[in-house]
């Protein structure tokens, strides 16, 4: 893993790298070099994308999106090194108004992550062909994941009030009495 | 010809789960697919941040209904690389037994319901009889039929009781003898080679570019499984072949999970043979309502009967975990795969190429 | 046959073959559907009990709502449920119908079924086994002969009732009222 770092930063800059004892590569950026990163990548033969995540850092007001790439098998028969590496990117990007550019040009299995995102914490992805609601039915103020969306007030609120039917009969009868 | 919108709904006789798929179909022929998910959908991820550590582990095992064993093993790896623990010798091999005797179930419920959805009713019937001895197993170990509740961090809950290595073997010579029966009347015959052959083909190129894992990548020709990759439990212990057929439509598919089947079957005899004799299974975990786990984030993987299962943990040294996120291997089938492999089939064979696939709904949604 | 069953099918022979021919909807609703293709199958034989599963809507009798409900979900169930013609049935499994089960601070699923279509019965369980179904059926048969289980009898008198619990979750609803008015 140590080639592989001497490579990238060669060409990039303002990078950081960590590397963990498990095979694990730790890579912190800025939002603008993401895709040529991603690009890089794939053409190296890391070309497995295997999630695109989100951290919401709601004390320092930012969101933190994480990409996890892996490599599929370069051969059929034996095991390589390269199959163990694992390489979680991440950037950061402000809360208010957050939007970020898509990556389905590199990577085709990427657009339902990216409308789940879009659904769950209210990020927009530019380019994005269909960004309608995957699984939701109602209408929500506050997209659900964010850290500031309390479940409990919302059900009380919503569930708590609606009430049985023999309620509902006795309250008619109240009123026509 | 006109345009007709269908939709292949959560009430259907095809459909296994409750998921639905609106198609845009000209005559026979389907133009457009569009996945629509989102009836089993309980918010997981929200659900996990709100409790324990020791909490979560009994709500995990819901997210897939028909083989949860895996589900709590990534949860439990998870949580030992961070905070560090470490398992004993006898545990991990419960573990792998635990894991192959699910594995096993679960491809015997997918093969019910697709010779079910073709027509062959007798083999359903003796699938469903076979899982059953499977689940009775389950039950003497673990207490419960469905939801097991026994991969916790740092081990397992409890030792084999007495007896328990001796029912194993003679179960699993009972559904090995029936082996050649399954053949003679499924796999060789020739109505099911005609009804599944070059049914929703799949190149290699386009698998990997969709992100395809599992035995929809091993009907294509590739041997990618987590279990060589990266071992955990005690798999690198052990040597077995993993079965890969050319092709990629639903009859190879089919046959692949044949061939893992009678796999597992035989790597269960060598586990059991090779399993050390006394040890603890599981190592002291702190009080649970106050264990507090230092800060970091972590990514661990596993091959579960459907594909490469993950997850993608981060703590902020609290009682609770910060973000939990589930990466399924249905949730690229389901919605990528499926989408594109659909256009240009028949509306007779979707119920065909949705159950080779082995989409389960509960795993997209979470 | 023994003499009291005589005495009941020459009183009311409808609802003697209603009882024991139930036709249930093949709608995998929820997590309960993993302990249904057992019942059907040969080991825990159904049909003994009359039993069987159907396609559509309009052919069936009995329906099954297997665990939690989410607010998708809904929609199709009172859709299928007004479908289906009368006398009908429902039962419930678990404890997730009742009060919200171990999802009770989960912001989709619904926390008490009873408000949105009637319920005539529970069974206890997660997931219940196949002998727990079936003891299920035969309790429903004492209801139905003490005249107890009318849910849909329920549903007709006070549909308006019903109709704005269902409107007050979801807003508008894009299919007409079932029953027509009877206050007006």
């Amino acid at each position: 893993m140590e080639e592989l770092k001497k490579n990238i930063l060669s060409i990039f800059n303002d990078l950081e790298i960590y590397i963990r004892k498990d095979n694990r590569m730790f890579i912190n950026t800025k939002k603008e070099t993401v895709l040529s990163l991603l690009s890089y990548f794939k053409n190296s033969g890391y070309d497995h994308l295997g999630l695109i995540s989100c951290n919401d850092w709601i004390d320092d007001s930012k969101f933190e999106l994480v990409y996890i790439l892996s490599a599929y098998m370069a051969n059929d028969e034996e095991f390589q090194e390269k199959e163990k590496r694992i390489i979680i990117i991440k950037t950061r990007i402000p809360r208010e108004k957050a939007k970020f550019i898509t990556v389905i040009d590199i990577f085709e299995n990427a657009e339902p992550y990216e409308r789940e995102l879009h659904e769950m914490f209210g990020i927009k992805f530019e380019g994005h062909p269909r960004l309608t609601p995957l699984f939701l039915e109602l209408k929500y103020e506050t997209p659900p994941f964010r850290k500031d969306f309390d479940t409990e007030k919302y059900v009380e609120n919503k569930f708590g009030k609606i009430p049985t039917i023999k309620e509902r009969k006795n309250n008619q009868k109240n009123e026509r009495t | 010809m006109r345009e007709l919108e269908l939709y292949f709904g959560p009430q259907h006789l095809g459909m296994v789960g409750n998921f639905s798929i609106k198609l845009k179909v000209e005559g026979d022929r389907i133009i457009k697919a569009d996945a629509n998910p989102g009836f089993l959908h309980r918010g997981f991820e929200k659900l996990m941040e709100r409790r324990t550590w020791m909490q979560n582990f009994p709500l995990v095992c819901r997210i897939n209904v028909v083989e949860p064993d895996h589900m709590e093993l990534v949860y439990s790896m998870g949580v030992e690389k961070l905070a560090g623990i470490e398992v004993p010798e006898r545990g991990k091999y419960i573990r792998s037994i635990c894991c192959e005797l699910a594995r096993v179930g679960s491809h015997l419920f997918g093969l019910w319901a697709y010779s079910n959805m073709l027509g062959f009713d007798t083999v359903a019937q003796w699938a469903m009889y076979h899982r059953d001895l499977i689940l009775d197993l389950f039950e003497e170990l673990t207490g419960a039929r469905v939801y097991h509740i026994y991969i916790r961090p740092g081990g397992v809950r409890r030792d084999f009781p007495d007896g328990f290595k001796e029912k194993v073997i003679e179960t699993l010579h009972k559904i090995g003898g029936k082996v050649p029966d399954y053949n003679a009347t499924f796999f060789e015959n020739s109505l099911f080679k005609k009804r599944a052959e070059g049914i929703g083909k799949l190149s290699r190129e386009e698998a990997k570019s969709m992100g395809a894992v599992g035995h929809v990548l091993k009907a294509t020709g590739m041997k990618y499984d987590i279990r060589k990759i990266e071992p955990y439990a005690v798999y690198d212990q052990v040597d077995f072949n993993i079965p890969t057929r050319e092709g990629g439509d639903a009859y190879s598919r089919l046959l692949t999970i044949r061939d893992e089947m009678i796999e597992s079957v035989h790597m269960i005899f060598k586990l059991i043979d090779k399993m050390p004799d006394k040890g603890k299974v599981y190592t002291k975990t702190p009080n649970p309502f106050k264990w507090n786990i230092p800060e970091g984030e972590v990514y661990v993987r596993c091959e579960s009967s459907r594909g490469e299962l993950g997850l993608y943990m981060v703590s902020d040294g609290g009682d609770k975990p910060y973000r939990a996120h589930f990466n399924t291997p249905s949730y690229n089938h389901g919605l990528t795969v499926l989408e594109k492999v659909l256009v240009g089939e028949s509306v007779s064979d979707v119920g065909n190429i949705m159950i080779s696939l082995y989409v389960v709904a509960p795993e997209i949604d979470r | 046959m023994d003499r009291n069953q005589i005495g009941k099918w020459l009183k009311n022979p409808g609802k003697m073959a209603n009882k024991y021919s139930f036709h249930v909807v093949y709608f995998c609703t929820g997590c309960g559907i993993i302990e249904i293709p057992p019942s059907i199958t040969t080991r825990w034989d159904a049909e003994r009990f009359g039993i069987i599963p159907v396609a559509t809507p309009r052919q069936a009798n009995l329906f099954l709502i297997t665990g939690y409900v989410s607010t998708k979900t809904l929609k199709a169930i009172i859709r299928t449920y007004e479908q289906m013609p009368e006398p009908k049935y429902t039962v419930a499994f678990g404890s997730c119908p009742i009060n919200g089960g171990m999802y009770y601070d989960s912001y989709n699923t619904i926390k008490s079924l009873d408000k949105y279509i009637p319920v005539d019965g529970y069974i206890a369980g997660c997931m219940p086994r196949p002998e727990a179904i079936f003891i299920g059926v035969t309790h429903l048969w004492k209801l139905i002969d003490m005249d107890k289980a009318d849910g849909y009898k329920r549903y007709r008198e006070d549909y308006e009732f019903y109709r704005e619990n269902q409107e007050q979750l979801f807003g508008e609803l894009d299919w007409p009222p079932l029953f027509k008015n009877k206050s007006s």
